[in-house]
């Protein structure tokens, strides 16, 4: 899954562990998602969605590997 | 942090990489103490200390992630668990339906023989997928 978390993350200052506390997961988490090892649940790509204010379709596209 | 946690168990508990390392390195401690002990004819001190690995990983394992304030564990270490267990009866189960039956084929043209060690290999892996279809079972029926 593509996404462009990392440039949302530092856009608004967090640290992935920041980011990882707001939306109760572990840095390490955040860390794989980031760099296209972990595909997030439904609920943490909504939880990941709604603390950056956008749709999941915005946050996540799959990549040429999932299709 | 939570006021209530001692200093040490909160050193543990702060970061979910050195909980992890901890409780790993406890049980590694209680395994590698059972096999040392079996090893030097220390049965007893060996199994005691792996009873005291297996007893504290497993009370730590359990217990500091509901008092710890951070985040210790999340949704992909449980992908990660269901990814492994998969993993583990797809291995074990190819094993034993390419090699078993073959095995007592051979066994019975006389050969080769089927230890008591293999037979204990044969029983463990068919009781592993005993357990996991009533795993199974539960989770398909009841979750």
């Amino acid at each position: 899954m593509q996404t462009d978390l990392p440039e949302r993350r530092e856009a608004e200052g967090l640290s992935q562990g920041g980011l990882a506390d707001a939306v109760g997961v572990t840095r390490q988490t955040i860390n794989a998602i980031e760099r296209d090892r972990y595909d997030p649940s439904l609920a943490l790509a909504f939880a990941l969605a709604d603390y950056f204010d956008c749709r999941i379709e915005e946050l996540f596209e799959p990549s040429v590997d999932d299709e | 942090m939570s006021d209530t946690l001692h200093p040490a168990v909160e050193t543990v508990a702060g970061s979910p990489r050195r909980y992890k390392r901890v409780v790993y390195g406890i049980f590694t401690v209680g395994i590698v103490g059972l096999f040392a002990g079996m090893l030097f004819d220390m049965a007893l001190a060996g199994t005691t200390i792996y009873l005291l690995g297996a007893w504290l990983g497993t009370g730590l394992a359990a217990v500091l992630p509901r008092v710890s304030p951070a985040t210790l564990t999340d949704e992909r270490d449980t992908a990660t668990h269901r990814h492994a267990s998969g993993l583990t009866i797809r291995l074990i189960g190819g094993l034993g339906l390419g090699i078993v039956p073959a095995l007592y084929a051979l066994e019975a043209a006389d050969i080769v023989t089927i230890t008591p060690t293999m037979w204990g290999a044969i029983w463990m892996g068919s009781a592993l997928f005993l357990v996991w279809g009533g795993c199974y079972t539960y989770v398909t029926r009841f979750q």
